[in-house]
């Protein structure tokens, strides 16, 4: 047991390990979550991406970032991260338009940015 | 989503004005979800108006239609034997439209074996006739274990099934999706469809608790 668990076990592959008590969590999403939910299916039903590679994409991320973010935030890292590769969007234009969209809130106090 | 709370009102009180919507800062999330929907959106590869209907769309599902399907097998066995044969069609009849291209398995809970399902590795789950999937079943504990001890899975939302039946977890899959069709409780022969749908609980159709009927309570 060293490091070729890295390899036998991508970080999504957890059936079968050991973990702690099942906490009935449960939440309402955000408005923000429930769009990235309408967006992946959306993508999805125009053959952009779809979930196996939605899958995959998240996989991807690596197993710190699956530990750290939200269900809903490695989803739209993933995204990003597939729209890249596919040509489709570039990290510059992302990042471009991210500003932008934060511009549209100027004049608001920014308390909370994680 | 931003609404902002216009209205006018007299100002001869003294609460502080936060507004109802705070308008704070997106999070960065927040932020490169509006910034990747609206690239794309300006490129064309679909319109905004898809996004806001499938929110509707994901809005509309809820376990209820689950039930539905649920109650009407259990009254109705020609229905029944159809919607085992084919998950999909069989809630297709009854006008559940499924909006992606997942197929359904209908797993029946017998005296002999109790179905479970889960998602090993992510959250798939059958959304169309369910909604969304709770936290709980995206997360570790719930899809790690669920696959190896299913009993003390169960044990811990309450559930205590006999060791002679036999437990069968089913790993949902991108495409293949599974819904657990749970036993019709006993006493239950005078209730009609409507009343019979009204026990069936989401839970009950993921597997982790069966249909309970309590004749006072109702």
């Amino acid at each position: 047991m060293g490091t070729e668990n890295l390899v036998r076990k991508l970080p999504n592959d957890i059936g079968g390990d050991e973990a702690g008590k099942i906490e009935r969590v449960e939440h309402v999403l955000l408005p923000w979550e429930k769009r990235c939910h309408a967006l992946a299916d959306v993508l999805d039903f125009h053959k952009i991406i779809n979930t196996e590679e939605k899958r995959r994409g998240v996989e991807s991320l690596g197993a710190e970032m699956i530990g750290e973010l939200s269900y809903y935030e490695r989803w739209i890292v993933a995204f990003a991260n597939i729209l890249f590769q596919k040509g489709i969007l570039t990290p510059g234009e992302l990042a471009m338009k991210m500003s932008e969209v934060e511009g549209r809130f100027s004049d608001v106090p920014s308390t909370h940015h994680n | 989503m931003s609404d902002h709370h216009h209205h006018d009102h007299d100002h001869d009180h003294d609460h502080d004005h936060t507004p109802i919507t705070v308008d704070e800062m997106p999070s960065y999330f927040d932020l490169m979800e509006t910034a990747v929907r609206e690239l794309l959106v300006e490129r064309k590869f679909f319109r905004a108006d898809e996004i806001r209907r499938q929110i509707e769309v994901l809005d509309s599902r809820t376990p209820a239609l689950g039930a539905k399907v649920v109650a009407r097998a259990w009254t109705d066995p020609a229905f029944k034997s159809r919607l085992l044969e084919n998950g999909r069609t069989g809630c297709e009849e009854l006008g559940i439209t499924f909006y992606d291209d997942t197929q359904l398995i209908v797993l029946e809970n017998t005296p002999e074996v109790h179905n479970l399902i889960v998602c090993t590795l992510c959250s798939c789950y059958p959304r169309p006739v369910l909604g969304l999937p709770p936290d709980w079943y995206k997360l570790k504990p719930y899809r790690a274990r669920a696959v190896y001890e299913p009993r003390s899975v169960l044990e811990e939302f309450g559930t205590s099934i006999p060791d002679d039946v036999e437990i069968r977890v089913s790993d949902s899959t991108a495409i293949i999706r599974y819904l657990v069709l749970p036993m019709r409780p006993d006493g239950t022969e005078h209730l009609n469809e409507t009343q019979l749908a009204d026990l069936v609980t989401r839970d009950a159709m993921i597997g982790v608790i069966q249909v309970a009927y309590n004749r006072e309570a109702v």
